[in-house]
């Protein structure tokens, strides 16, 4: 008998706290809903893509000397190098370069190697096409200077997490000429000059 | 002309708001025989329920996806009218135009009444919802008990649905729905024995009006605690909502029995789901929440007011806040429905059977023997 | 003859042949899930005929255990062995279902001869309508209380008798033949894992 009532009350408060529990996950579900929403409206308000974002590879045609480094370090050996040796100046002579971005990985290899720096990255990531072959980008869509989210009048640009203040979750209305939180690169260069690195003592 | 309107608002006040004798008195008063004018009165009611219904189903959907949204830190629908409020229409169309497909090893006769015996019994039972003392289809005596054997119609349109589709996660779906319902239902039926036993009356009006004798104090819910409880927790198993949403568990079942269904039958479904949480929300305010009752007596507010509760204008007032308050209380149980759905995990079916048959079915006997007891006891506050 | 009555005689109509139809059908169709769902066809059917009886409350009653409950039961048997296999062909099955025929014939004219030799006094009974889910539960308390337990208690027997059939303690007996390692997979699948039962 008194065993049936232990196991009646533990019954009981097992219930009790199960609906407790379940009152608290409604809270937290309740109090979601007065946040703000925390999607960005993609075509009307774009996020800023973070520094050093692998977006389209930038080409610059005359600074390409035909070395074929990217060539070699890719890992599929995606870039076309066409070049020709001209006897005469015993030179090479560039023609045409492409990528096909509908292979590329965006690893970055390519634009770590070349000598000449003719590569580099950009923030563009828009690339979809309604056919893939017209994701080979040739030397003059690659050399096409990018389009900046900031400066498109027609898109409100908004800032990632990282790059709002402290404490600041939500990118929209932020105040004019707010800073991070941390310090910005260049800020922690000086502040090692202030110091007065340690090399410097002993001469 | 003025002397017809006179006679329909005299009938519209005499009767506390009857509508019908104000209409057919209308009718009358143009020069129609009495017999045609019940003729023609007979489809209105119902067209109007049905429209309503329809209305509350496009209502939910949208607060549904809205409030999804809010939960989720989304938007939600936007675009499509204010706020997104056509949304639900853009759906409805959608499905309208879509092919009809009917899987070529399937049941094609069974395939299409599956979802037509699923949402027929649901749209019956609109007919014992009351709005107000006489905004109801038909005070039928059996009242809340013609809705419990209506619900129990719907496992067979679910297994049929579920037989017809030819595929392994149909019949499973089929299989659980039916399943949950039949054990639910017994919970379900036991909550609103113990009401019923405290006002006397299977017909809904009585069970409102009973509840509404002393404003909020009086309602159901502070006289039945547990069965307010019990009878919630089995309208969402018989809905098939989250966390009872096993017959069309994405991650297992894909789609449960909906699996083959598209275009318009999907839409029925679809509708009869809606449809029901609307019911059953509305069946949970006129059980427990005091229906259509203003958590203040009207009697009250008129008589400090110095009006008499049986001006016309009073009248008028008393049953249009009725309907609002009837509503209000039903989407406020939406609301709720809609947050568990993003708060609570999905039962395993040993779970949701265990629940059923060893939690709710125990505690809602002793809820009704103590019900009775009680009952014995105060005859004055259980309804003698 | 008023709209309500011709209302009521086709109501009457449509509902009977459903009725005969559709038992016919029960009985006829080789197909065991037509004739199941068919056989829901009926109960609904004759809920109507109660319906246009007066009798709310049994048409009710009929949906809810009827439909509601057998019906669902017998779909959900045939569901779950869920056999399309052709059956065996039985012996002598021309001479069975002639004498089966046979006797249902021989039912039927029974019935009939009832139904002819017996004074209907017409119009029957008035209904009661409204009060009659009110009499119907005085009556199975007071007059009818002894044949209301007894079915009860008969029920109840059954159901423990399906209980005891379908739980047979499988278990400690699986235990001792599987070795060890599953053993402990089984124990632990036996307490409740989802469920905190520790004190906070």
């Amino acid at each position: 008998m008194v065993n049936f009532f232990e196991k009646a009350t533990d019954y009981t408060r097992n219930a009790i706290s199960a609906g407790k529990y379940l009152l608290q996950g409604l809270a937290v579900t309740f109090d979601h809903m007065r946040r703000r929403p925390i999607t960005v409206q993609y075509p009307y308000e774009k996020l800023i893509p973070s520094e050093r974002y692998r977006g389209r590879i930038h080409y610059e045609f005359d600074k390409c000397i035909a070395c074929e480094v990217c060539v070699r370090v890719c890992p599929i050996n995606l870039p076309v190098v066409d070049w020709v040796m001209n006897k005469e100046t015993k030179k090479k002579e560039l023609r045409n370069y492409s990528i096909d971005f509908g292979v590329c990985i965006f690893c970055g290899n390519c634009v770590e190697y070349c000598p000449t720096n003719c590569l580099s990255m950009t923030e563009e990531y828009e690339l979809a096409a309604f056919d893939r072959h017209s994701l080979n980008f040739d030397n003059v869509a690659l050399g096409r200077l990018p389009t900046n989210v900031t400066t498109d009048p027609s898109v409100i640009a908004l800032k990632e997490l990282p790059y709002l203040p402290e404490g600041v979750m939500d990118p929209h209305e932020l105040e004019e000429g707010s800073k991070r939180a941390g310090k910005l690169p260049s800020e922690v260069l000086t502040n090692k000059k202030d110091k007065a690195p340690i090399g410097e003592q002993k001469k | 002309m003025i002397t017809t309107l006179n006679i329909v608002f005299v009938a519209v006040v005499n009767t506390g708001l009857d509508l019908e004798i104000s209409f057919n008195h209308f009718l009358e008063g143009i020069g129609l025989p009495s017999s045609i004018a019940h003729l023609l009165w007979l489809p209105l009611p119902m067209l109007l329920v049905l429209s309503a219904a329809l209305i509350g189903v496009l209502v939910t959907v949208w607060l549904e996806r809205k409030i999804s949204a809010a939960a989720q830190q989304r938007i939600g629908p936007e675009y499509a009218g204010a706020l997104g409020i056509l949304q639900p229409m853009a759906d409805g169309l959608k499905l309208l135009v879509k092919e009809d497909i009917i899987p070529q090893k399937a049941d094609s006769l069974l395939f299409t009444l599956g979802p037509v015996l699923v949402l027929i019994p649901v749209i019956l039972s609109w007919l014992i919802v009351p709005f107000g003392q006489n905004l109801l289809i038909s005070n039928v005596g059996i009242g809340i008990f013609l809705w419990i054997a209506l619900s129990s119609i719907q496992p067979i349109g679910l297994l049929m649905s579920g037989y017809a589709s030819n595929n392994k996660y149909s019949l499973l779906g089929g299989l659980r729905a039916a399943a949950q319902s039949i054990s639910y239902e017994i919970p379900l039926a036991l909550a609103v024995l113990a009401v019923v036993m405290m006002s006397n009356s299977l017909s809904t009006i009585d069970i409102v009006n009973q509840q509404n004798t002393a404003g909020f104090l009086s309602w159901n819910i502070f006289r039945q605690p547990i069965g307010f409880l019990i009878f919630w927790i089995c309208a969402l198993a018989e809905c098939e909502r989250l966390p009872f949403d096993l017959p069309e568990a994405e991650e297992e079942l894909v789609a449960g029995y909906q699996t083959e269904y598209a275009g318009m039958k999907f839409a029925l479904f679809y509708l009869g789901s809606y449809i029901n949480l609307v019911l059953s929300s509305l069946l949970v305010s006129v059980l427990y929440l005091g229906g259509w009752g203003f958590p203040i007596p009207i009697e009250l507010i008129a008589n400090i007011l110095g009006q008499s509760a049986n001006d016309p204008i009073i009248q008028i007032i008393t049953g249009s806040i009725g309907i609002m308050m009837t509503v209000f209380k039903t989407y406020l149980l939406v609301f709720l429905a809609i947050l568990l759905r993003w708060t609570t995990p999905r039962v395993r079916i040993d779970q949701l059977l265990d629940l059923g048959w060893k939690f709710l079915l125990p505690i809602s006997l002793v809820n009704l023997l103590f019900t009775a007891a009680l009952k014995l006891a105060f005859p004055v506050a259980f309804g003698g | 003859m008023t709209i309500a009555t011709s209302t009521e005689l086709i109501c009457f109509l449509i509902l009977s042949s459903i009725i005969v139809g559709g038992g016919i059908g029960v009985v006829l169709i080789e197909n065991i899930v037509y004739s199941a769902f068919l056989l829901g066809g009926v109960f609904m059917s004759v809920a109507g005929l109660y319906l246009l009886l007066n009798a709310s409350f049994v048409a009710a009653a009929q949906v809810l255990v009827y439909v509601g409950a057998i019906n669902v039961l017998i779909l959900f048997a045939i569901m779950l062995v869920n056999k399309r296999e052709p059956l065996k062909p039985i012996k002598g099955l021309k001479v069975r279902k002639f004498f089966s025929g046979c006797v249902c014939a021989g039912l039927l004219a029974l019935l009939f001869r009832v139904d002819i030799t017996t004074k209907w006094s017409t119009p029957g009974p008035q209904a009661i309508g409204e009060i009659a889910t009110e009499r119907i539960g005085e009556h199975l308390f007071t007059d009818y209380l002894l044949p209301f337990e007894l079915a009860s208690v008969l029920l109840l027997m059954a159901m423990i008798g399906a209980i005891v059939l379908a739980r047979r303690d499988t278990r400690s007996i699986q235990l001792e033949e599987i070795d060890p390692v599953r053993e402990n997979v089984i124990k632990s699948s036996n307490s409740n894992v989802l469920i905190d039962q520790s004190p906070d």
